[in-house]
């Protein structure tokens, strides 16, 4: 038969199931503090006082939300990195286009071009002073890049047209870098849905 | 309130020496006579943060007749950033003195 103490360290791993090596290493060490707090109570040893090490512990979940709003924030931050390295690389690699081609022929791609890359780069500054969890303005970020980077290499149609090797590995590099992006824009969609489960009150299901 | 500065407590608690997570949560509560009573859940998500950060480092222990313990200790930049946090507090402490007494004179 299980006690209070098995029961909580397996509600905090089915909690902290977004961080399965977190939820390892956690579920052991807060055993420990458990088992620890229970020897130190008085009626030691009684399932009363593993209880009462428990209920001094705190809800496992709420436990769970604090490690996943940390969470949010490190991804929060590792997305607004890559942002801004994708900003500046597809920023060169469209120069180097526009310096090859040196053409400045007015039709729609480079016109989405300019005004796409345009947009991502002022929502991204206004994002980021005004709201850094904002999975609206990176996600309108990333959606400028993608048509920012889709147009320029239509534009330069650069198999068609043999570019130089430099300007090919700038577009690559800035399709490279717009996946990660997106990779960290949904990461950080999924991971915001989970924290928001945790918080969300009167769910306890532990039976506290 | 006390959640905005547990960081730093923690930090605080760490100053004397390593120590695993009960430890330190029944530091802070003899330090605090009681006054911050905190689940003692708590202090596992600063700790985390707070070795994420750098400012803390932490290994598993075994002692000779003892259970398995993660011992968390203070690292250079955990002390360097505990004595601007320690600086802040003074400010900040001092002028809401200064604020709440201003009202009596």
């Amino acid at each position: 038969m299980s006690g209070a103490i098995d029961d909580y360290v397996a509600s905090l791993r089915r909690e902290l199931a977004f961080d399965p090596a977190l939820a390892g290493r956690l579920a052991s060490e807060v055993e420990d503090h458990l088992r620890d707090a229970a020897e130190a109570d008085p009626v030691w040893p009684s399932p009363e006082a593993e209880r009462r090490a428990v209920e001094r512990f705190g809800l496992s979940r709420e436990i769970a939300a604090q490690f996943a709003i940390d969470a949010v924030d490190r991804h929060a931050r590792r997305t607004w990195i890559t942002l801004a390295v994708t900003v500046v690389v597809t920023f060169i690699a469209m120069r180097l286009r526009v310096i090859w081609l040196d053409d400045d022929v007015l039709s729609l791609a480079p016109l989405i071009d300019r005004y796409a890359f345009i947009t991502a780069l002022a929502v991204g500054v206004i994002a980021w002073f005004a709201f850094r969890q904002s999975l609206a303005a990176l996600a309108i970020c990333l959606g400028g890049l993608v048509a920012s980077i889709s147009a320029g290499i239509v534009r330069a149609d650069l198999f068609a047209n043999g570019a130089p090797v430099h300007v090919l590995l700038s577009a690559a590099g800035e399709v490279a870098l717009v996946g990660v992006l997106s990779f960290h824009v949904i990461g950080l969609g999924r991971r915001l849905r989970r924290t928001a489960v945790l918080r969300r009150p009167g769910l306890e299901r532990e039976g506290q | 309130m006390l959640k905005g500065h547990l960081d730093a407590i923690v930090l605080a608690t760490l100053e004397v020496g390593p120590a695993h997570g009960y430890a330190i949560i029944e530091t802070i509560k003899q330090r605090s006579a009681g006054t911050f009573d905190l689940p003692e859940g708590t202090v596992y998500p600063a700790l985390h943060r707070l070795e994420q950060a750098g400012l803390l480092s932490s290994a598993w222990t075994t002692p000779p007749n003892g259970r398995r313990r993660r011992v968390y200790s203070l690292t250079k930049a955990g002390s360097a950033a505990l004595g601007e946090r320690r600086k802040a507090w003074s400010r900040f402490s001092q002028a809401v003195d200064t604020a709440l007494e201003g009202g009596r004179a």
